[in-house]
């Protein structure tokens, strides 16, 4: 089975056919010329291509990158198998290993600062997995990633706070213009921080639907720019190697868009995505009981002060488990736009509870409508519905996965004797439990709008904050139309 | 033995014909194929069958499945242009009043549930789509099911409940029903036996046995043996078991392209791609649970090509319909002897 969303499933971005077999991609072999056409051998240690004088040359493999894949809209197919190399647990204990080797052979400023973000799904995941209170787990995570060769371990919440701030105040931009400059094709917004929505949008909807979706990048790409940009900056543009802790599989290509490569560095803003399941395998490879590693903290490095090193104290934003973007947009433009304040907002339930909707009125008028739409059934009615013209929101929050990031695709699975329901309402509970995080009021994330970003709505915002989205064309290739 | 008696063969279609469906009235047929329009067949006052309307603008690319609703007030078609078309006479003329988007790429197949309130489509994308009719007529999709690793060659729905079968390159059939506590629709069981591609599916006048046919010339006889039954057969999360309980083998020379099991006659009419015409009648006082069917006829030159589709007619018994890759559409008479 695929650990691809849905949405990415039928976009053919899982199929495993191997990039011999169908790949269109037009790749260069170093290969000589020869008057006589090629010969070749095939033998066990690869293929060799046989000379007139009767020597060999072995030819070289065919690499597809996983760039290679997401500018390409033909098979795409092997996306899955080359993610599993680039982007593999394997490959992070080997970054490890290479970096002890730098370490230890004194080369202590070559070597790279290795840093994990964690969010808060996968953290939970593996809190009910391994039977620990979310703080301890965090802690014990932080422990065991310290004990593997990992410099800073830190938490991704202040990602989600800017992710927030900058979709709220993206929403009322978009609102205005629809209002009072009648622009359209800016309305519904539609939440961009699910790389499964966004990647099949690109690949099968195109311009109908991009403009629609917020240029707000998701919080594991702002924790990219704030780690790799300020992060690096302040620790004077040490290289760093960036991996975070995330609930789906998705993630991984989302930190492999070319939009987030940064020519600068040369590095992507999130060399490595791994997963609650991953990292469950890690701990299991390695016999690791997580429950007897003992507490650590988090780092801070984006503060100025130097001790601010604290164990973890993990919060939650109002709203879904998917970051709560529907619930905090919504407040925000009732009291920017109408100067109303709201307690909890009551959503409806529509064909399914992954599709629910709340609104706000004034003088008879629906003033706001806003939906959360979850999975890929009600990503595709959502859809349908603009196409037809037919949609009367305003904002829509959508992610891939049924019931949100809570039950992301890489979340671990549950134990035998539960469901994926039973699962996802517990880890609901623990995460509803948590101490609440209001972006609003979050001194740091203020700090560094002003020292990082050289304050609100400047050009540095939209340039680290803010991304842009590609329609891949269809590929009307004649090989690949079958019965 | 039986003898199946040419009564029309009907010809307009340049290209190949994929598809047959009998309106529910039996009055009635649809057709459809490579030339991206879908024909309506009647007959005149003569009892000639003519075609009466066709319907040109609804699909860009090949027309693989054509059926009607159990209300025979809607017709729905499937394209390789991977879109299905939703056609009633609403405004007195056959007209599309719904296209339905979302599958990647060729809708091999499509079925519509007893009640009409459900369509099922299914694709080369390997997934399985179930919409929902809404109170506005239009169509929401209810669930979308990548149960299959492969290529989705047909669906069917269970003749009353809302059980819906699919077959695939995959090798497997697969059943599927809506689960209330999940909220969402399942996978609740995977026929596993043939050896090759399942071209088609077709459930018994009861919905307890399905017949199945594929890519390995074979066609299967499942059963169904829901939980507490009598034979002791296992069952899981209270769904029904079920097993194969006849495997035919020997009749047939090439693959096995669809099978239509007759819900007034009990007999089984198969297309191949041998260019024959095949049916087939279950002996009398078999064990249930091994019945035997024996092949009563035979029409070997059937079509000069392959054999896309067989379909008994609803109403009138024996009368069975063929299409075939040489353009042309055929109406049978089955005739059993000695009767």
């Amino acid at each position: 089975m695929s650990r691809f969303s849905g949405a990415l499933q039928l976009t053919d971005l899982d199929d495993f056919i191997t990039p011999s077999q169908e790949c269109i991609k037009p790749v260069e072999i170093e290969k000589k010329v020869t008057s006589s056409g090629a010969k070749i051998k095939i033998q066990e240690d690869g293929y060799f291509q046989v000379e007139e004088d009767g020597s060999t040359q072995k030819l070289q493999k065919v690499e597809i990158t996983l760039a290679d894949c997401l500018a390409c809209s033909g098979c795409i197919t092997s996306a899955e198998s080359v993610l599993v190399t680039q982007q593999s647990q394997e490959e992070l204990l080997r970054v490890f290993e290479e970096n002890q080797k730098i370490k230890s052979n004194g080369g202590y400023q070559e070597a790279k600062l290795i840093v994990v973000s964690l969010s808060i799904q996968p953290v939970l995941s593996l809190a009910i997995r391994y039977n620990l209170s979310p703080n301890d787990c965090a802690a014990k995570l932080a422990t065991y990633f310290k004990q593997i060769g990992v410099d800073m371990v830190v938490d991704m919440t202040i990602a989600d706070d800017f992710a927030l701030l900058e979709a709220q105040r993206e929403f009322i931009r978009r609102y205005r213009a629809t209002e009072s400059d009648g622009i359209k094709n800016v309305l519904p917004m539609l939440a961009s921080s699910c790389p499964g929505w966004v990647c099949y949008a690109e690949k099968t909807h195109g311009s109908y639907i991009l403009p629609y979706i917020s240029t707000t990048r998701s919080p594991q790409q702002i924790m990219g720019s704030l780690i790799k940009q300020w992060v690096g900056h302040r620790l004077g543009d040490r290289p760093i190697y960036h991996i975070t802790l995330m609930p789906c599989y998705d993630k991984k290509l989302e930190a492999s868009r070319q939009d987030f490569f940064n020519d600068e560095t040369q590095s992507r803003d999130v060399d490595c995505v791994i997963t609650a399941i991953e990292l469950e395998q890690m701990l299991e490879q390695e016999g690791i009981s997580l429950a007897s590693l003992e507490n650590s903290t988090f780092s801070q490095p984006w503060l100025a002060s130097e001790a601010s090193d604290v164990f973890p104290e993990l919060k939650r934003h109002i709203g879904s488990g998917s970051g709560g973007y529907a619930d905090h947009i919504f407040k925000y433009a009732m009291s920017e736009l109408f100067g109303e304040n709201c307690s909890d907002l009551e959503y409806k339930c529509l064909r399914n509870a992954d599709f629910r909707e709340v609104f706000f009125e004034k003088d008879g008028k629906i003033m706001l409508r806003f939906a959360v739409a979850n999975g890929f059934r009600n990503i595709q009615n959502l859809v349908q519905k603009l196409k037809r013209g037919k949609s009367q929101y305003h904002y829509v929050e959508v992610m891939a996965c049924p019931s949100g990031c809570l039950n992301g695709g890489a979340q671990v699975r549950p134990k035998t004797d539960a469901t994926i329901k039973e699962l996802t309402k517990e880890l609901e509970d623990v995460y509803n439990s948590l101490p609440c995080q209001t972006p609003e009021d979050s001194k740091v994330v203020k700090e560094l709008y002003d020292v990082w970003l050289g304050g609100l709505e400047s050009d540095k915002c939209i340039a680290l904050l803010h991304t842009q989205y590609h329609a891949v064309e269809k590929n009307t290739n004649a090989l690949n139309i079958k019965w | 033995m039986g003898s199946l008696n040419l009564l029309q063969t009907l010809k307009k279609d340049n290209g190949r014909v994929w598809n047959l469906s009998w309106h529910p009235n039996g009055e009635v047929l649809a057709s459809c194929g490579e030339e991206k329009s879908i024909r309506i067949w009647a007959k005149d006052l003569t009892g000639k069958w003519l075609n009466k309307i066709v319907l040109t603008d609804g699909h860009k690319r090949t027309v693989r499945q054509v059926v009607w609703s159990a209300c025979g007030n809607y017709l729905a078609s499937a394209s390789f242009d991977a879109t299905t078309c939703i056609w009633d006479k609403k405004g007195g003329d056959f007209e599309c009043n719904a296209t339905l988007e979302g599958h990647e790429n060729e809708v091999k197949s499509l079925a519509w549930s007893k009640s009409g309130q459900l369509l099922a489509t299914c694709s080369r994308d390997k997934s399985v789509w179930i919409w929902e009719v809404t109170d506005e007529e239009e169509y929401d999709c209810a669930a979308v099911l990548n149960a299959h690793s492969q290529d989705v060659k047909k669906v069917v729905f269970h003749p009353t409940k809302d059980l819906l079968a699919s077959a695939s390159y995959d090798n497997t059939i697969k059943l599927f029903r809506d689960d209330p506590s999940e909220g969402d629709w399942i996978c609740c069981g995977t026929l596993t036996g043939h050896n090759s591609t399942v071209w088609s599916i077709s459930f018994d006048k009861t919905g307890s046995r399905l017949a199945s046919c594929g890519d390995d010339q074979t066609i299967k006889i499942w059963k169904e043996y829901p939980p507490g039954n009598q034979e002791g057969i296992p069952t899981e999360d209270g769904d029904s078991a079920w097993k194969c309980v006849c495997t035919l083998t020997g009749h047939h020379a090439r693959t096995i392209y669809d099978i239509s099991w007759c819900h007034m006659t009990g007999l089984i009419a198969t297309a191949c791609g041998d260019d024959a015409v095949r049916i087939f009648k279950e002996d009398d006082d078999g064990d249930p649970n091994s019945p035997g069917f024996s092949l009563i006829c035979t029409v070997d030159r059937a079509h000069t090509q392959d054999v896309n589709c067989v379909t008994w007619n609803p109403v009138i018994p024996g009368l069975l319909a063929s299409c075939s890759d040489d353009g042309e559409i055929k109406l049978w008479s089955f005739k059993e002897l000695g009767q």
